[in-house]
């Protein structure tokens, strides 16, 4: 209950800091929607005949969802070393509040910006030709994976920021996902990678992630897709909260 | 029951002893100082206290509570203002002193109704819902005491609450601080490097030297410790006019004690009006150039150099309430 009502309160906050900060938000919103249309005004007329993905746009929109997911996550990252170092989070620590809590609060935020954002995105998505197949329930259950995975990102970048203290690791911790979006299903299906990108992007949680939100879009409703996909949710967020609880207990012993 | 105990109390960090086994036992309802130099172990002190810190070694107790076992129960008991206020700029005055309310269990309408009466205490009233980014120093040092009193604590925790504020903030927090004790009969444990405040505000105090307490009292008792007046001297020319200077006074009938300090002679003699001429004299005759000299009552400065055998150098306050 105690824990409950701490990353209420905490949630809120962290939101009201993002409403706050309206041109870091609207970086974060632009930089994606700008990949998604040079990717799309680039490679969408030739994806069809190349690799057989006529709706480019539909195959590009979770890719949006999660570089934009990443993005906030680095910002909260940030927002939590300026805490460090304004020593207001020694201040929150000063309260009986659970200290799990405490981090928790701000995780919830991302989720709830992420799941904002992908709101955004869909709507832009479907306003250039990306559809919905999976209809109005379809959007909802990709909504909740986004709220899902904006959290489990961002237990990255806290436990980078809780580790660390410091603005630059929290910024190079960004750089974090490039391997993980390149080396996943983002450019094209993996049949036609080679067979080494195809055996990485086999391995990497992100294409499961990926290919669950495109089914809802391109698809329809694909029960196992939807599987694979909450499934590596689940576990990218059971090892980033992992390393964010290992790296609160190292700052506060 | 004593508000504070701590028993061998010791933090190092790698080859730094920043604590080194500190004993002390602080009275409920007493404003107790805790004076010391830069880096001599007072914030260090004060964050293994407030459970922000855990000890290498030893123990201690705040309102019966152990700080490492009972770190959440004695969270709920105090308050804590740190040396530097921990703020959010992105947040009002109002809704950061409510969200600690709130982190504190505290109901809505008492978090309402404690926060504005706060507000007015600590004269924000009027800034309350401007960005805390926007505030000047003295107005984020008031908040920040409204945020530790947030919860009606019982023991307060402040680590040099007056470094960096002009004499009338000063006056305002010092009058605070003790109403706060005689009205709420809050314990408050206050870090200084203000000799001035610490005679002025402590009941008890400790004398902080390298992570040890090197003298105990109130600042009365301390003060009596030297049991003569203090007579200083200053002397011009060479390092050995000095020792020549103490060794003359040394040998001036009545006189206790010679300490050498920063160019001067630093004389403990009781008496000190009937004995200055003959010190004078005395120098006079061993040929050392006399400069400035100086008679007084012992101050807390010099318990410090009898320990120490340095002057506080902090020590002064800033007349015009820049940070020293
Ligand atoms: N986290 C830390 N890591 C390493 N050394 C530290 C750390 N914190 C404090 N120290 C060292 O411990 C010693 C005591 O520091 P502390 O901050 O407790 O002093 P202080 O009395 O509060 O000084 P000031 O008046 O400057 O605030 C100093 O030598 C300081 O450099
Ligand atoms: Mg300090």
């Amino acid at each position: 209950m105690r824990t409950a009502a701490t990353v209420w309160h905490l949630t809120r906050r962290s939101l009201r800091e993002a409403v706050r900060q309206p041109a870091q938000e609207a970086g974060n919103i632009i930089i994606p929607l700008f990949f998604l249309a040079v990717l799309v005004g680039a490679i969408g007329p030739i994806a069809g005949d190349s690799f057989g993905v006529d709706n480019f746009m539909g195959f590009q929109v979770p890719v949006a969802i999660l570089s934009a997911a990443a993005n906030i996550s680095v910002s909260a990252g940030l927002g939590t070393i300026t805490d460090i170092q304004r020593g207001y989070f020694d201040k929150l620590l000063l309260t009986p509040a659970p200290r799990s809590a405490i981090v928790l609060g701000r995780i919830a935020a991302d989720g709830v910006r992420t799941l904002a954002i992908t709101a955004l995105i869909v709507v832009v998505g479907i306003a250039f030709g990306s559809g919905f197949d999976a209809g109005p329930g379809g959007v909802a259950v990709l909504l909740l994976g986004s709220f899902g995975f904006g959290m489990g990102y961002s237990g990255i970048n806290a436990a980078i920021a809780l580790r660390t203290g410091s603005p630059q690791a929290a910024a190079a911790g960004g750089l974090f996902f490039f391997p993980l979006i390149f080396l996943s299903t983002a450019f094209a299906p993996k049949e036609v990678y080679a067979g080494w990108l195809e055996a990485l992007a086999t391995a990497n949680p992100i294409t499961y992630i990926l290919e669950a939100q495109r089914s809802l879009i391109i698809d329809g409703w694909d029960g196992l897709d939807l599987l694979w996909g909450g499934l590596a949710t689940l576990g990218f967020g059971a090892v980033s909260f992992t390393l964010t609880f290992l790296a609160l207990r190292w700052r506060t012993s | 029951m004593s508000a504070i105990v701590a028993e061998g109390l010791t933090k190092h960090f790698g080859e730094v002893r920043a604590v080194n086994g500190i004993d002390i036992e602080i009275a409920r309802g007493a404003i107790f100082g805790f004076l010391g130099a830069n880096g001599s172990g007072k914030t260090t002190t004060i964050r293994m206290l407030t459970t922000l810190l855990k000890p290498t070694a030893g123990s201690a107790r705040v309102e019966g509570l152990d700080i490492v076992a009972e770190a959440r129960a004695v969270r709920r008991r105090i308050g804590v203002a740190l040396q530097e206020a921990g703020l959010d700029d992105l947040q009002t005055g109002r809704e950061l002193l409510t969200l600690q309310g709130r982190l504190f269990g505290m109901p809505g309408a008492q978090v309402r109704r404690r926060v504005r009466d706060l507000l007015e205490i600590v004269d924000l009233a009027g800034a309350a819902d401007r960005a805390v980014g926007g505030y000047s120093g003295g107005m984020k040092r008031r908040l920040d005491l409204a945020a530790a009193l947030i919860h009606w604590p019982s023991v307060l925790f402040l680590d040099e609450p007056t470094t960096g504020l002009d004499p009338a903030s000063r006056e305002a927090v010092w009058r605070y601080v003790n109403q706060l004790c005689a009205e709420d009969g809050i314990t408050v444990f206050l870090t200084t490097q203000y000799l001035e405040e610490a005679d002025r505000l402590a009941h008890d105090l400790a004398i902080i030297d390298e992570g040890r307490v090197i003298a105990r009292g109130s600042p009365a008792d301390l003060k009596a410790t030297i049991g003569t007046d203090v007579v200083t001297v200053r002397v011009g020319g060479p390092a050995e006019a000095l020792d020549r200077a103490a060794e003359a006074a040394a040998a001036v009938p009545a006189v206790e004690r010679v300490q050498r300090a920063d160019g001067a002679a630093v004389v403990y003699v009781p008496n000190g009006a009937r004995a200055v001429a003959r010190i004078v004299l005395a120098l006079d005759e061993a040929g050392v150039e006399v400069g400035d000299v100086s008679i007084a009552q012992p101050s807390l400065d010099d318990v410090f150099l009898q320990a120490t055998g340095r002057h506080l150098r902090a020590g002064e306050m800033p007349a015009d309430g820049g940070a020293a």
